[in-house]
């Protein structure tokens, strides 16, 4: 079985949500109560590889909201998701992944020194980031929106906003070795980080995100912000393309302009109908086949039956371990999200 | 990102510190006593358990003296009168119940309430208490533990015939353990123990209680809340 630890992108969003499903008690409470709920299996969900392969999981809400960070509730933060991992582990779940913030907040607040909770010790070989599988649908989706587009990659500036992130820098990696993109600009706030990355690659321009935007042909947005940022769509490109694989997204514009486009980064399409309600919550298109790129890598390690941590820690991912996730991507029938047909 | 400020040194000798180990150690102390004779009284209602429910009684008696040993390790009396006012409510809510030989109810108060509660505090106690402390509490919970699953199983066994019991005991009772836990916030915080995190573990506990019961999500999101906001 496999499992999918998730939350939800604000405040608002939750009571929004809890109200649409009934649960009264939840919708009308402010962030103290958040703050203190436990996390909840809500949903039960079955998937259909393009083998025929059948598999099921759970999805698990944290509780946790982006609201905690901004206003430096940390300990709940942290609470929220060491308890919806033992949760899911007390569950019987063999993978799970950490979907949106979870990850972020397990390695930034070094939770792995947390192994027991309760009654329950840790298995953190029972959890995935999903960045492995997450970071080669954005690189795919740059690879494949942009030939949509007409722009070649030999011909393109691509600045990636959280260069120095866990999936920012499986990004520059794959874009250096498996593309001919001419120029890649890295941004981030720590400059210490940005240097290491420039010297692990050996290129990349190290740039502020303003001057980086005006320069860019492709922007790819990776960076965990709790809240997004507004951005003045004239600095921009004629021809532009956005990738936002922000959860909550890093683009608070809706931006219309037309040579700017935006594409949801690090989703996946399934090829066949998911049984399951949550999609319907976060907003996606097409609720029934597509979903967030990191869980279904747990989906993926479920297929395959590689009940590890394949994506653990930060800045380790390989552009090897990129292709091995990628291969058993295509096998079980998911694909990236595109460009809608350009008329 | 904002930082995960480090556990402050705890200073257990301090007079800050011992006045409120006084009232939370008076608490627990009660607690474990009133625990004790609910289980007799519980042995007395269900005549078939007797053996069992005399050796949870008989637990709850060893743990009452663990702590009191804690007590003397930090040279603190316990504030037994605080404690009793403390469990008036619950105290008064479980004697009503019996009388009515009313054994859900009585287990909703006994063996979920009391022992989620004492689980929940228990568990976040023991990082934060002396060695002596430490030692003893992590012993205890494992007991709590086996008595939760005893009101487990037998609600379980009699879910359908006492489900109302048992959501009509929740409404009675958990709003009383709301209001306790607001009493004692400001002593707990000096413990280094933080309301908000007493309640998520609570929520956790007693919501995985009624799941085993037979409880669905819905019901266990409505009943683990319940008059939480109010208080
Ligand atoms: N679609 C999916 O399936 C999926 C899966 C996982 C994660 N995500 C999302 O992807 C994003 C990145 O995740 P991650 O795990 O790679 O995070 P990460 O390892 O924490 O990296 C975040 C990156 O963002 C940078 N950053 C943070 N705030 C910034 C700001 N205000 N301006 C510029 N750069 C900033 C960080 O560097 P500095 O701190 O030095 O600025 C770092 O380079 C998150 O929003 C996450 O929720 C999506
Ligand atoms: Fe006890
Ligand atoms: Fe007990």
């Amino acid at each position: 079985m496999f499992g999918l630890i998730g939350h939800l992108t604000s405040l608002e969003h939750a009571q929004l949500v809890a109200r649409d499903l009934g649960y009264p008690e939840y919708a009308d409470q402010g962030l103290d109560f958040w703050c203190m709920a436990p996390p909840q299996i809500v949903d039960s969900i079955t998937v259909t590889s393009a083998t025929g392969q059948v598999i099921h999981g759970k999805y698990v809400e944290s509780c946790f909201l982006p609201e905690m960070l901004a206003t430096q509730r940390v300990k709940s933060a942290t609470r929220k998701i060491i308890n919806a991992m033992a949760h899911a582990q007390k569950h019987g779940i063999d993978i799970t992944a950490l979907g949106g913030f979870s990850s972020i907040i397990f390695e930034n607040f070094n939770l792995e020194r947390i192994t027991r909770v309760r009654d329950i010790d840790l298995d953190i070989r029972r959890f995935t980031t999903g960045n492995t599988h997450t970071a080669y649908i954005i690189c795919r989706q740059i690879e494949q929106a942009s030939q949509q587009l007409g722009l070649d990659l030999a011909k393109s500036t691509v600045a990636v906003c959280g260069a120095t992130g866990d999936i920012g820098s499986a990004v520059c990696r794959w874009l250096d070795a498996r593309t001919d993109v001419d120029e890649l600009l890295l941004v981030a706030r720590n400059q210490t980080r940005l240097q290491d990355l420039q010297a692990e690659l050996g290129r990349g321009k190290i740039m502020a995100l303003e001057e980086a935007l005006s320069l860019a042909d492709i922007v790819v947005w990776v960076a965990s912000m709790p809240k997004g940022v507004e951005i003045d769509p004239t600095t921009l490109k004629q021809t532009c393309l956005m990738i936002d694989g922000g959860y909550p997204k890093n683009l608070a514009t809706k931006i219309q302009a037309p040579g700017v486009h935006i594409l949801s980064g690090g989703i996946v399409e399934h090829s066949l109908d998911i049984d399951w309600k949550i999609m319907n919550i976060v907003n996606m298109d097409t609720p029934s086949r597509q979903l967030f790129a990191c869980f279904a890598e747990a989906m993926l390690l479920e297929f395959e039956q590689w009940h590890t941590n394949f994506s653990w820690g930060r800045n380790q991912i390989t552009v090897e371990k990129m292709e091995k996730i990628g291969q058993s991507s295509v096998r079980h029938g998911f694909r990236p999200l595109l460009l809608p047909p350009l008329t | 990102m904002p930082q995960l400020q480090a556990s402050p040194d705890i200073d257990f000798h301090s007079d800050t510190y011992r006045d409120a180990y006084s009232r939370i150690n008076g608490i627990v102390i009660e607690g474990e006593q009133e625990a004790h004779e609910n289980y007799i009284r519980l042995a007395e209602m269900l005549p078939n358990h007797k053996d069992d429910l005399l050796r949870l009684s008989k637990m709850e008696a060893r743990h009452r003296k663990g702590f009191e040993a804690c007590a003397r390790n930090l040279s603190v009396t316990p504030d037994l009168g605080f404690a009793s006012q403390f469990f008036a409510s619950l105290h008064e809510n479980f004697q009503v119940a019996a009388s009515e030989n009313k054994v859900a109810a009585c287990l909703v108060i006994q063996s979920l309430i009391i022992e989620c509660f004492a689980i929940a505090a228990y568990n976040i106690y023991i990082p934060v208490a002396d060695d002596f402390a430490r030692k003893i509490t992590e012993g205890v919970v494992k007991d709590e533990y086996s008595h939760l699953n005893f009101g487990e199983v037998w609600l379980k066994d009699n879910f359908e015939a006492t489900k109302e019991e048992v959501e009509a005991a929740n409404r009675q009772n958990l709003p009383i353990v709301w209001r306790m836990l607001n009493e004692v916030e400001k002593d707990a915080k000096v413990l280094n123990m933080e309301k908000e995190a007493l309640v998520e573990d609570f929520m956790i506990q007693y919501g995985e209680a009624l799941s085993n019961i037979g409880f669905t999500t819905r019901d266990i999101m409505k009943m683990s809340a319940y008059g939480l906001v109010a208080a």
